[in-house]
């Protein structure tokens, strides 16, 4: 295995203070971003390395950085998507934890590169001690000169925020996360305009992943193409987190080249599952992608060889579930969740995820109804490619796949809870 | 400019036009519920989806701009339905409220799934609970579970009244329109959140229960409440069996027009509509007898006026006439008006300026201090400042040198106080001619009852200068006539007068005497109005 | 009774100001202010950060009921959240939530009457390889079993 990487200062003793970042040859990146590359240099550099977002939708990162207009009437706004909420998905944290630096780092080489002068990263409500941290490195690294005026003598400011959330899923998506960040709730803006050209307080605005970031001084310093060169042959894209949780002996967060088969992390890496079981389902890219039967996981993990099955990278987040597990139970979990996650706003999502969840809740009581799985299937298909926000979609991913894949198993439930 | 083809027809619009405004060109109305004109856009609803050909996905048609070969569908199989899953959504926590709910028959979401779904549900859960009959200010009730979030009402209130008073709290299908706990509504503009939430989940309690929709007729007038002129259309029934004894007006509602009210009225002059069918109604001619006034008939009191009118002139000259008319009657009365006492009986003493008439408390959006709706009107045809003003017409009240005073809908009690009432109560004759009994009325020996505004035919000129059509929605109440026409009435009795029939006639010669009018007629103002050109100084 | 911010975090609360460009944003760190010096967000603490932001109070009120974490009504001593969500229930935390509520003699969503617990059902909480956990106030508690949850509320007592 590669040596790691974004993972490398995982439960790395005091990693997240300036010292020892230093020490490991941190900030390199960024004095040779600021004092040897030009800005567009730098956009190059992340286009070559494959780095597609690490938050969900996988848009190429300097594709997106391109976007933004270089003259601008309102200033520009980086904002770091920090709010971690897909289920199943814990990689975030520990970048924020024992790596705090890293997302400063690449926060200052990403600004600099659109011409940037002020980055506030959004972070879930719970992660207290992510915040404490990234606080601590900001602070840490205003009374080193790398952020605030003049940064490096180059006549470059930058000034960055931690702003903290307060409990809502939605805020995860990027418009959402605009609209909480000016201190309003988090609903979806319409699209377009785009953030690229308006978001955070009007100004042209680049919303990225905490990890995308993180892996931005990497790339500076070691090359595009090197990064790229992570990846999987013939797939590319780098090395990225992949957090193993469910019914597996190791669970836990592998950092592995893009593109590595599914069947590889679950029974190499995560070591195959709990007790020797055998495997019923596994959810590939957090919850809201497609569930997988098991005779799909040799696909490779990557955004393109996903989505030809039907499912999605997503976070990447692998949740694994053996043969015992009950199918019912566990989509219900998950249509509460979209239920009590959306925000309300349009129509086909805000009533149809109550909708679907009130009627798997009483699928689980053993009083459904025969044409009960049809329903969901028209709800979800009456939610799916109509709604404001990708979160009426992440609902139907899991409502359709499971229902689906596993009809069997939601009739039986049914047919017993009738008998 | 953008050319494209919506169900095999071509349209050219504007750049930046939406799909949805694009189709109302042609004639096609797409279903929504979040879209209005004249708010910023959501896309939250869902209800408006469209066709686009090579699109991947359904797109909304309220907020996608047009683009130059664009090919639309707005009635293809997919988008069918597309609408009847949006409406099963809608319905799945909607109330069967539709029998007791003052929306039905003009409610979108009634309409659209008459037009779109018809389909029977297929719901079996248990439906969410929200609030209901919830007071929301001195006009407003929401009723929570039957509000669509379409969110109308809350950019209703932040974009166009100024006010951020309503929220939505909570989120998924808990979401609930409110105001803050404990809070109102306070601005001048609550019933257009009437008029725009799409479903009845916001009414105006003054329409509450009283009338079904459809039972409803509706007539184009303007709103008689300030010098703004906002158009709007007035709401009545023929037959009083259909609602409340008695009513006829139940509301009005605001008409679109981009120059004078947008699409918007406001709330003293939406509800000031109540004294049409109000109680204090002169319906019959009266004469005063002793203390009391006795009901008299058309004949009688007509002839009283017109030998009092007459003996007047005839024994102290015209100058002992004072005629105080007020801003609220049309052009057509005010200029039959001015005939009769200027050209036949020669007065000058005509001054429709009571001191105060203007000094109502105006706001930024519609209301105008003045609470009178043709005052520019009154000012063209120069009503004011040929004599004596009101109030020195007072005084000479007082004096006993203007012996008889003509009140035309005007109260000088009301503006001047006890000095007015004083020298009423000393008027050799006073006629009091007017639609409602008031302070003035009560000292007057004669009354000649006046029709309101929905009773005649006729022409406001708001404060810009606009004329603006009235019309005739109901016959006047009991005996009362249009103003022109008593006039009309009157001056055969004391001299030579035209015969006016309709008050387009007299709208006719007035617009061949006095300026500003030249050249105009009913079919050249329109529904919409006209900007007059007004004389130096005057715009 | 009216609310005001104490010396200390009315500093904070400057210092928060200074940060954003645009003073509304600050709504969410400064309920973040009141929710620590009050405990619970009262109708009065809502009109006071209203006032101080210069933002409508029914926005407030908006924000209150659309995020989860700040507390409309008082919560216990030890507000304990539990995560029910997939990668937890894949692994127990119903069980452990039918543990709890047998402990403490509670329903989710309630408060034990010594006002010491308050017990919560919460989604995900980005612990889901250290599944199933739980949420003490800001303290996380990971690869929960029913036996470590009796071990933790003794401690707690
Ligand atoms: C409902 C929903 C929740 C999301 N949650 C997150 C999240 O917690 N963290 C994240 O980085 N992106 C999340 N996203 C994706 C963001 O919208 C956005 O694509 C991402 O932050 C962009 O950064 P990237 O390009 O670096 O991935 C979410 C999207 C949706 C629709
Ligand atoms: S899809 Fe759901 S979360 Fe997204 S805007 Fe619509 S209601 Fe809100
Ligand atoms: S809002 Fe419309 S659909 Fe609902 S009860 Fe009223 S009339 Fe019926
Ligand atoms: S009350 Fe009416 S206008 Fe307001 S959101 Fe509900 S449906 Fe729309
Ligand atoms: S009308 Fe288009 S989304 Fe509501
Ligand atoms: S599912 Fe419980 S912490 Fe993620």
């Amino acid at each position: 295995m590669p040596k790691p990487i974004l993972s490398k200062n995982f439960g790395k003793k005091n990693a997240h203070s300036l010292g020892v970042y230093i020490q490991d040859g941190g900030y390199e990146a960024m004095k040779k971003a600021l004092t040897e590359m030009k800005p567009e240099q730098i956009i190059q550099e992340v286009d070559k390395s494959g780095l597609k977002g690490r938050g969900g939708a996988g848009f190429p990162v300097g594709k997106k950085w391109s976007f933004i207009p270089k003259e601008a009437p309102k200033p520009k706004y980086l904002v770091i998507n920090a709010d971690e909420g897909e289920p199943g998905t814990y990689k975030d944290r520990p970048i924020m934890e024992c790596d705090p630096h890293a997302v400063v780092e690449g926060a200052i080489i990403t600004c600099f590169a659109v011409g940037i002068h002020w980055a506030g990263i959004y972070v879930r409500g719970e992660y207290v001690k992510s915040i404490e941290r990234l606080e601590g490195a900001i602070n840490e690294a205003y009374a080193k000169g790398y952020l605030g005026k003049n940064i490096l003598g180059m006549g470059f400011d930058l000034d960055m925020v931690v702003h903290r959330g307060a409990g809502a899923y939605i805020c995860g998506e990027e418009t959402g996360l605009l609209e909480s960040f000016e201190g309003k709730k988090g609903q979806p803006r319409m699209k377009p305009p785009f953030p690229a050209i308006v978001g955070l307080f009007q100004g042209p605005t680049v919303i990225n992943n905490v990890e995308s970031i993180a892996a931005i001084p990497h790339i500076v310093k070691n090359g595009g193409e090197w990064f790229n060169g992570l990846g999987a042959p013939g797939i590319g894209g780098g090395v990225k987190l992949f957090p193993v949780s469910g019914h597996v002996k190791k669970p836990g967060i592998y950092e592995l080249p893009m593109g590595t088969p599914l069947r590889e992390i679950i029974y190499k890496h995560a070591g195959g599952i709990r007790g020797d079981k055998k495997l019923k389902a596994v959810i590939p890219g957090g919850a809201s992608a497609p569930v997988l039967k098991p005779e799909e996981i040799d696909v490779p993990m990557e955004y393109a060889n996903l989505a030809k099955i039907g499912s999605m990278m997503g976070s990447g987040a692998v949740i694994v579930m053996d043969e015992d597990t009950d199918l019912v139970k566990t989509l219900r979990v998950l249509m509460c969740f979209y239920a009590h996650e959306s925000c309300g706003k349009c129509t086909p999502c805000r009533e149809g995820t109550g909708w679907m969840a009130k009627i798997i809740k009483r699928i689980e009581k053993g009083e459904g109804e025969s044409a009960d799985l049809d329903t969901i299937v028209s709800i979800a298909n009456g939610i799916r490619g109509r709604t404001l926000c990708p979160l009426g979609d992440a609902a139907v991913g899991p409502a359709l796949s499971f229902v689906t894949k596993f009809r069997q198993e939601f009739e039986d439930y049914i047919k017993v809870g009738a008998g | 400019m953008p050319t494209l083809t919506i169900d095999d027809q071509q349209v050219t619009v504007d750049q930046g036009t939406t799909i949805l405004d694009a189709a109302k060109k042609l004639g096609i109305s797409i279903p929504h519920f979040c879209y209005h004109p004249r708010l910023t856009k959501v896309d939250a609803c869902r209800m408006c989806l469209v066709e686009v050909k090579d699109a991947p996905k359904l797109v909304t048609s309220c907020s996608n701009a047009v683009r130059d070969n664009m090919v639309v569908f707005t009635g293809t199989p997919k988008v069918e339905e597309a609408r009847k899953s949006i409406l099963e959504f809608i319905l799945i926590n909607h109330p069967l409220d539709c029998p007791i709910c003052d929306k039905a028959g003009e409610c979108k979401l009634q309409d659209y799934y008459f037009r779109h779904s018809r389909q029977p549900s297929r719901f079996k859960d248990y439906k969410v609970k929200k609030h209901k009959v919830v007071d929301l200010g001195a006009t407003m009730v929401l009723d929570s579970e039957r509000c669509v979030v379409c969110s109308r009402c809350v950019r209703f209130c932040k974009e166009v009244a100024g006010e951020e008073n309503l929220g939505i709290f909570n989120r998924g299908d808990h979401s609930e329109i409110g105001t803050y706990p404990g809070k109102k509504i306070e601005h001048n503009y609550q019933g257009n959140l009437a008029d725009i939430c799409p479903v009845g989940a916001l009414t105006a309690k003054d329409f509450r229960f009283k009338c079904r929709s459809w039972l409803l007729c509706k007539v184009d007038t303007i709103c008689p409440g300030c010098s703004n002129g906002c158009n709007a259309v007035v709401h009545f029934t023929l037959r009083s069996f259909d609602g409340i004894k008695g009513q006829r007006v139940f509301r009005l509602t605001p008409r679109e027009n981009n120059d004078v009210n947008k699409i918007w009225l406001c709330d003293v002059g939406r509800w000031g509509y109540s004294f049409i069918d109000s109680i204090d109604r002169l319906t019959t001619p009266a004469l005063k007898k002793g203390e009391d006034f006795v009901k008299s008939d058309w004949d009688t009191v007509l002839r009283e006026t017109a030998s009092g009118l007459k003996t007047v002139v005839e024994r102290y000259g015209p100058s002992a006439i004072g005629v105080i008319p007020s801003p609220h009657l049309t052009n057509e009365d005010l200029y039959a008006l001015k005939c009769l006492f200027s050209c036949v009986l020669k007065v000058t003493n005509i001054d429709f300026k009571l001191p105060g008439l203007d000094k109502g408390e105006g706001d930024k959006l519609l209301l105008k201090a003045d609470r009178h709706p043709n005052t520019r009107g009154a000012e063209l045809l120069g009503l004011s400042g040929t004599g004596l003003s009101a109030e020195a017409m007072m005084e000479k009240v007082k004096t006993g040198e203007i012996k008889a005073l003509y009140l035309v809908g005007s109260d000088p009690v009301k503006y001047i106080g006890e000095k007015a009432e004083e020298a009423l109560s000393r008027a050799e004759l006073l006629i009091f001619q007017g639609t409602n009994f008031n302070a003035s009325c009560k000292l007057a020996h004669v009354i000649l009852p006046g029709a309101t505004f929905v009773e005649k035919e006729g022409t406001f000129t708001n404060y810009q200068g606009r004329l603006q059509r009235i019309n005739k929605a109901l016959e006047p109440l009991g005996e009362a006539q249009a103003d022109w026409e008593i006039f009309t009435r009157l001056g055969k009795r004391l001299g030579s007068y035209p015969s006016y029939k309709y008050a387009e006639e007299v709208f006719k010669d007035m617009a061949r005497e006095v300026a500003p009018f030249t050249g105009l007629s009913y079919q050249k103002i329109g529904p919409q109005g006209i900007k007059l050109t007004l004389p130096e100084g005057k715009s | 009774m009216t609310v005001a911010f104490s010396e200390k975090t009315k500093e904070k609360f400057k210092a928060i100001l200074a940060k954003y460009p645009e003073k509304g944003a600050a709504l969410l760190p400064t309920m973040w202010l009141a929710q620590k010096e009050f405990s619970v967000i009262t109708p009065e603490v809502e009109e006071y950060v209203a006032k101080l932001l210069g933002v409508p109070l029914v926005r407030v009120h908006e924000v209150l009921t659309f995020y989860t974490m700040y507390a409309a009504k008082p919560l216990g001593k030890y507000h304990l959240q539990l995560c029910t969500n997939i990668s937890c229930t894949l692994l127990g935390a119903e069980d452990i939530l039918e543990h709890l509520k047998d402990k403490l003699q509670i329903g989710a969503g309630e408060t034990t009457p010594d006002k010491k617990f308050t017990l919560s059902t919460v989604e995900c909480l980005g612990y889901c390889g250290t599944a199933p956990v739980l949420q003490v106030n800001d303290d996380f508690h990971e690869n929960l079993t029913t036996k470590k949850v009796d071990e933790l509320l003794t401690k707690l007592k």
